[in-house]
Formats: C-alpha cells, structure tokens, sequence
C-alpha cells in the first residue's frame, strides 16, 4: 500500500512542474460528496469535460466509483486499482476520477483530436476514381479502410513502438487470405524495434526494410486508401501507423513500383500501354547519359557517320570531356529539383523556368555544354519523374551516376559489370522474405498478369504466387470465362 | 564425427531452386568464351564437316548427361556422395579436391579468355589485374547470395543476351551455303578428333553432379538437362553452319574469333561496329561461368576440409586473381585454355563413364 501510494505520489510531482496539469476537486450537489478530477488540458477535449462530464457528475446521484458507469454517456470508462497505469491514460486524453476513500481510479476518455479535413491526394493523385486520401489520425484512417472492406475478416492488431513517442502502429490483414508466415514476420519486426522516438511512417519503413542498405523501397507507403484496400484483398499485410498519412504495404516486387493505382481505373489495353512507356522511361533515364558518356569517350565508331556529324558539330565549342560536361548537367538538374522541393510551389515554378529555359540555353550558348546531351539529360529528367511512386523515383535518379562514372573509366564495359552489380543487388534483395524481382526471377508466369502488363480483370481470378495467400482464387473464373466465351450470335 | 554430420547437413528448402533453373545454370555455363572462338580449332582439324562433329560431340554429351543423371538419381547426391557410395570417403576427397580445381582452372581460364577479348577488340591497355579484381568483386557479391543467386544470374544470363543471336543473320546475304558440300569429305577419325577439340567450348554440364541438391524435386529437372544441352548444341550448330559459309576455310583457320568478326557486318540505323556493344554484353554469359565455377569450387572446399564457403570462396577468388594477372601473353593464354580442355575432357569424358560403370557395379554388390 506504501509503495503504491508513493508511485501516485510521484506521479503528481512531475507532472505539477507542467503547466497544463490540473487537478480540481468538486462536491456533488445532491450527495455531497467530494472528488477529484485529474486531467492534462493540452491533451483533453475541455468541451467534453465542460459539456458532457462535469454536469453529470455534478447534479446526479451517486456515491461510488461503480456509478459512475451509469450516470456518463462516454462509453470510453475504465476502472482500476492499477497505478502503473495513470502516466499512460493521462497522457493519452483520459480524465483521472478519483473518491478520497476508494483506491480506485476511474479513467474517462475526453481526448482532443485534431483532424485534418480529408484531402485529395496529391502524390499520388489520379484522374479517374476516389478522391480520398489518408489523414494523420489513426482512427480515422482506419474508418476509410473499414468502410471499403466491410468483412469480419479484417483484422486490427495494435501494436507500440517507440519508448518516448509511444507511437500506435496497427498491422492489418485478411484473416484466412493473407499468409500467417508474412503477418508474423512483419508483426515481430514491428516487436523487435529499439527506439525511443518515431516521426513518421518513413521512419518505421526504413527500420523494418529487410536490407537497410539498399537504395531500393522495399515496402509500398501509399497516401490512398482505396488503394490499400485493394492490396489487403490481394493478401497482403498493411501497417498504419498513428500520425502519419501513409500507410505501409508489403510484401511487394519492384514491378509494383511502376504501376499506378489509376491503371487499375483506366481500360486494361491502356493501362497496358501506359506501364511499358514507364519501364521504358526508367531504362532510358538511367542509361542514356552513361551511354552518351562511355560512347563518345571511348566508342565513337560505334556511331553511324550520319549521327557523328551532329554530335561533333555540337561538340565543337566544348573545352570538358563527356564525363564533365554530363556531370555538370546532371547535377544542375538535381540541383533545380532539389531547389524547387524545399520552396513553395509559386516559387518553386518560378526557379523552374528560370533553370530550365535560362541557364540550358546560356550554358550551351557559353559552350559549356553541347545542346545534344542538353536534349539528353533534360529528357532522362523527364523520364524520371513518370514514376507513379515517389521513392522509387528517387532511386533512379540515384542510380545513373555510379553509371555515369564507371562509364567514363570502362566504357560500354563499364555500365554492363554496373548493370551486372545491379541486377545482383536486385536479386539478392528480398521484401518480408519474399524475392523482390518476382515474377522475373524467380520467374512465375501467373504473376506476369499483372506485372509489366495489366490483363483485364477477368483473368485475375488468382491472388499472386509471390504472397503465397491461404485461398488462392479471388472468384470463379469458370462462371466469367463462360460469359466471355460466347459462339456467335449466341 | 559431429564435423561428419556438418557436411551431409541437408540443404533447406527456401536455398532450393526450381527444376527448371537447372535448363538456365547448364545452358549459361556452356555458353561462355568457347563459343566465341570455336570455329577455328574445328576447322583445322574437320574443316567445313565440321558441324559433323558438333552432332557428334552433342551426342556424346547426351550419353554422359544420362550417366550422371543415372547416379545422382540412385543415390541420390552430388558427386562426393556418389563416389564416397562406391569407392570410398578418402577417395571421394580426393576426387573432389581434384574438381576444386578443375573448376578453379575453368574460372581462371574463362576471365582471362574475356580479358584478352577485351584488350584485343576495345581497350588494348585494360590492366589485367584491376578488371579481374573488379569481376570478382561481383562473383563474390553474386555467390554470397547463395545458390539461388547465382541460379538468378544463369537466368539473366540465358534471356538478356538473347538478342544477339538473331543478330547473326546480318551474314546471310553474304554467305554461301555451298561451302558445306561436300559432306563427310573427311574420316571418322578426324571428325571424332574434331568433336574432341569441341569439348572445351562444351564444358560444365558437369555441374549438374554439384547443383543436383539443390534442386527442388530433382526428378522433374531431368529433361531440362538433356534440353539445356540440346539448345547449346544448336547454338554451335547455327553458329558454325553460318560461319562455314560466310568465311573461306582459309579466312577461319587465320581468325582466332571468328563469331565477333561476323558482328562487324552488322550495321542498323543508329549503330555501326556492333562488336562493341556484343563485347559489352557478353560480360553477363562470362559472369555466370564463373560464377557457378567459383561456387562449386568454394562449396567441394568447404565438404573437403570442413571451412566456412565464405573463407573459401575468399581464398579461391583470391588464387584465381593472382593466376590471371600472372597470365601476360597471349600464348600462355591459350596454352591454360588447351591445359583445361585436356583436363575437361579427361575429367568427363573418361572419368564419369568410369565412375558410372563403377557405382552400377557397387550398387549391384551392396544389394547382394
């Protein structure tokens, strides 16, 4: 009884050095009876103790703490003799409720909850379909998933990281779809975190990555929940994390990095097209300067003589070596995008122009550099940003310049042992276990269905072989596939 | 005894490949240096019959890749499991250490052939030691991943070099298919010597003695053997009908890589001397070559002498970087290139039928 006595006793001390802790005693009007209500202003609604506590408190009768449970229309009410307890719950947004008699707390949830009005996404934001985006309220966020997957199989785990942030992290997934081995994996990497303090769900998505070493995402953070309630139906597992507008999906492959949500919206020949221009895009932004480089440095024959004439003409006035002038280039680019991230978007539009039209026209006009890789480096830019998730685009802008240098010392030679330490890379990195290159390697047919191309839906009546799901089959394909096959005139 | 029970430690299931990858390792590790320069030792001896000997050698192949399919099937291992079953744990070390390197020999023989392809047709100054150095870097990064990674190189390997062997049909306006008449203008005994200069371009279908425990339901793998050997095979095939008519008997007997000179015809819109780019990219067939060597090479040391793979592979990749920047001339080259073929060929085509016959034998005893 001392030492428990004393913990409360402690407790009070260090939190009366902060301003915002109140302690106030009352005495009901009917019973007379005095008691004591602890709160933290900060983080309590004063609304709901003004509107919904005190009145009720005040001019009901009651007499024990048991009462209580009866006379306050808060279903949120919690009792308990645990003292351990009491940092945690006031810290939380609970009203303390205490007798001078009864060891008991009474524990009332008046939490002040700041929620930005649901948006429109804006990294990820598509033309056709849901306009909603992910909000920094846990809560919240959970009720834009719930409301797309309305089925007892959803399942809501609680999870706490961080000694200091006591950050909530929920870890969903489809009860008898998604693969237990997944779910535990990702469940005991969220346990096994030492941290005391979390920001964001970047910051969890990092320390979870199977190589942290890798400049490749291997988790998908997306901001829309239409989109996560599609990845949770495919059998995969989602993190949300409490204070951050992003959720965490994995397992995932680096095919699903170049795919938009909007393919799925837009007709499957389309979408088919669209996904191949971006692999198309993301292999010409990596490769283009390096090529450039290495071949006008060491392999000018391998140029047609038609083409030489070109490059040579714009050559001329340039005193640097390719490797100079590319880097000069490259790195004005990144410059400009770094430069137009951290200003406001006006701004931001303004420097755009300004690097863009001005210092490309006057650096070729100062024979700086020749307009060709100007043409170059300007498109491979533009390449770069056709990624449809922001990460991975960072990735790639990353990668060309260990391309670029190896490059300029081997040549060809060089960007092909380059590639080859890539595609090493690639094939050794796994996400929650799972090979990060499927379906190419190991190669699975069925999972090319939706992989570089998109085929119409008709044709994904299986969950992906990557997530090794408990049920395989989304729906029955033989009842569609009797729809589709049709004599004619029939 | 407990050091015993650490080598015949079963392989988990998550560090097993599909049976089809074993097409994809013994299709890459055929295809590699050889096939770039085959057409001159062949025609020394065959002349134009000898895409004969390519059928010959093919077949020959066939038999073999039954044999050794015949033992890892009833016993049910790789090769030290194989021959420890019939002549003995002492031997099988022996036999194995004698494979270590052999395949050692091979990887230095397939980086030093690249290197010296590289400074005869792009950069005549590439220091040996440096590229060598930075190539196995990347073997060691690709085997540190485990077989599974060095089965992802194969892959890679097979399918993104593909491109170029359609390429080769750039010759075709310019051959002539009469060349190859008339057939068997030579004897049996010079086209069995011909399919005996080919076998050092067919080399490492041994493999499958090593990789076979790491096959997932090695059962179902067995066609995708004798498949991967078939596809090799007409690679040669396509690649010698095409070079024997698109060269003079004299020209081919002069060339020493007559595959990348057929390159130099190839001209397309936006590119002329192909061969760069050929070059370039045979840097992803030489790099499962050695990669699986290596592998097979670290993994029989660490049965052998019971080390970790990882210090193993460290010290072999280390020897074979010091042989290679040892090797200066281009006539050293060729002498090591020559040195492996007899070796391989001793060790293929004389050894495994022995031990076949050997291991049949045992088997029947033991049954007794």
């Amino acid at each position: 009884m001392k030492r428990k006595k004393q913990s409360v006793q402690s407790i009070k001390t260090v939190f009366t050095k902060s301003q915002d802790y109140k302690r106030i005693c009352y005495e009901n009007k009917i019973t007379k009876l005095t008691f004591t209500l602890t709160f933290l202003t900060t983080v309590t609604d004063e609304k709901i103790v003004r509107d919904h506590i005190l009145p009720f408190l005040l001019e009901n009768e009651w007499t024990k703490l048991e009462d209580v449970k009866s006379i306050l229309p808060i279903e949120d009410l919690q009792l308990t003799d645990d003292t351990s307890q009491i940092e945690k719950k006031l810290l939380n947004g609970f009203v303390m409720l205490t007798l001078e008699k009864e060891q008991q707390y009474c524990f009332i949830s008046a939490k002040k909850e700041n929620i930005r009005n649901i948006t429109v996404p804006e990294v990820e934001f598509s033309v056709i379909g849901p306009k909603e985006a992910f909000v920094e309220s846990l809560s919240e966020n959970l009720n834009l998933i719930r409301k797309r997957l309305q089925v007892k199989e959803l399942i809501v785990e609680q999870l706490e990281v961080g000694t200091l942030s006591k950050t909530n992290i929920v870890l969903l997934y489809l009860d008898g779809i998604t693969n237990e081995a997944n779910i535990n994996t990702m469940r005991q990497r969220i346990k096994d975190l030492e941290v005391d303090h979390i920001a964001d769900s970047s910051y969890i998505v990092q320390m979870i990555s199977d190589n942290q070493n890798s400049p490749f995402p291997q988790f998908l953070d997306t901001e829309r929940p239409d989109r996560v309630a599609a990845t949770l139906s495919e059998g995969k597992v989602v993190l949300l994390v409490d204070g951050s507008p992003h959720a965490i999906i994995g397992p995932v492959t680096i095919v699903e990095f170049f795919s938009a949500f909007e393919d799925y919206f837009l007709n499957w020949i389309l979408a088919s097209f669209f996904r191949l221009i971006r692999f198309f895009a993301v292999a010409f932004s990596v490769l283009v300067t390096p090529i450039y480089v290495a071949t006008l440095t060491y392999h000018y024959e391998l140029i047609p003589q038609d083409l030489i004439g070109i490059l040579v003409t714009s050559r001329r006035a340039v005193p640097f070596p390719p490797i100079i002038e590319a880097l000069f280039l490259e790195l004005t680019i990144e410059l400009l995008r770094e430069a137009g991230a951290r200003l406001p978007t006006k701004v931001g539009q303004t420097i755009g122009i300004v690097g863009g039209i001005v210092i490309g026209t006057a650096s070729v006009e100062a024979g700086l550099t020749s307009n060709v890789l100007l043409i170059f480096v300007a498109l491979a830019a533009l390449a770069s940003f056709t990624t449809p998730v922001y990460r991975i685009g960072n990735t790639i802008r990353l990668l060309r310049f260990p391309f670029l240098l190896v490059g300029d010392i081997w040549g060809l030679i060089g960007i092909s042992l380059c590639f080859s330490f890539l595609l090493t890379h690639m094939i050794r990195l796994t996400s929650l276990g799972r090979p990060y290159l499927e379906p190419i390697y190991p190669p699975r047919l069925q999972d090319f269905k939706d992989a570089f191309i998109r085929l119409p839906f008709y044709k994904q009546s299986k969950r992906p072989n990557q997530l090794r799901t408990k049920k395989a089959s989304r729906f029955d394909r033989k009842n569609v596939i009797k729809k589709v096959k049709k004599d004619i005139d029939e | 005894m407990n050091r015993g029970v650490v080598m015949n430690k079963p392989i988990p299931e998550q560090k097993k490949v599909a049976p089809f990858m074993l097409f994809y390792i013994v299709a890459s590790i055929q295809i590699g240096v050889g096939i770039l320069s085959f057409q001159r030792d062949l025609v020394k001896v065959t002349g134009y019959d000898g895409w004969i000997s390519i059928i010959i050698n093919g077949i020959g192949t066939i038999i073999l890749i039954w044999m050794i399919v015949q033992m890892t099937t009833t016993i049910e291992g790789d090769l030290l499991d194989i021959v420890s079953f019939s002549l003995g744990k002492w031997i099988s070390k022996l036999i194995g250490l004698f494979y270590m390197l052999y395949f050692s020999l091979f990887s230095i023989t397939v980086l030093r052939n690249y290197v010296e392809m590289i400074q005869v047709w792009m950069f005549p100054k590439l220091p040996i030691f440096w590229f060598s150095l930075v190539i196995l870097l990347l073997v060691l990064y690709v085997v540190y991943g485990g077989f599974r990674t060095v089965a992802g190189i194969s892959f890679f390997s097979f399918f993104l070099p593909m491109y170029i062997f359609p390429l080769f049909l750039f010759t075709v306006p310019h051959a002539d298919f009469t060349n190859l008449l008339p057939i068997f203008d030579h004897s049996v005994k010079e086209l069995f010597f011909g399919s005996y200069q080919m076998s050092l371009s067919i080399l490492g279908f041994e493999s499958i003695l090593f990789v076979y425990p790491f096959l997932k339901e090695p059962k179902k793998a067995i066609k995708w053997a004798y498949l991967a050997i078939i596809f090799t095979i007409s690679i040669y095939l396509y690649l010698a009908l095409l070079s024997f008519s698109y060269f003079s008997e004299a020209q081919l007997v002069k060339n020493h890589w007559p595959t990348l000179t057929m390159w130099k015809i190839i001209r397309l819109p936006f590119v002329e001397r192909f061969e760069y780019i050929g070059i370039a990219t045979w840097c992803l067939i030489v790099l499962p070559n050695i990669c699986i060597s290596l592998w097979i090479a670290s993994r029989l040391a660490k049965q052998i002498f019971f080390i970790r793979q990882k210090q193993a592979l460290l010290f072999i990749s280390g020897i074979v970087l010091i042989v290679t920047s040892m090797i200066m001339k281009r006539s050293q080259v060729l002498f090591v290139s020559q040195l492996l073929g007899k070796i391989g060929f001793f060790a293929n085509y004389c050894f495994i039928p022995i031990l076949y016959f050997i291991t049949m034998f045992a088997k029947k005893v033991k049954k007794q």
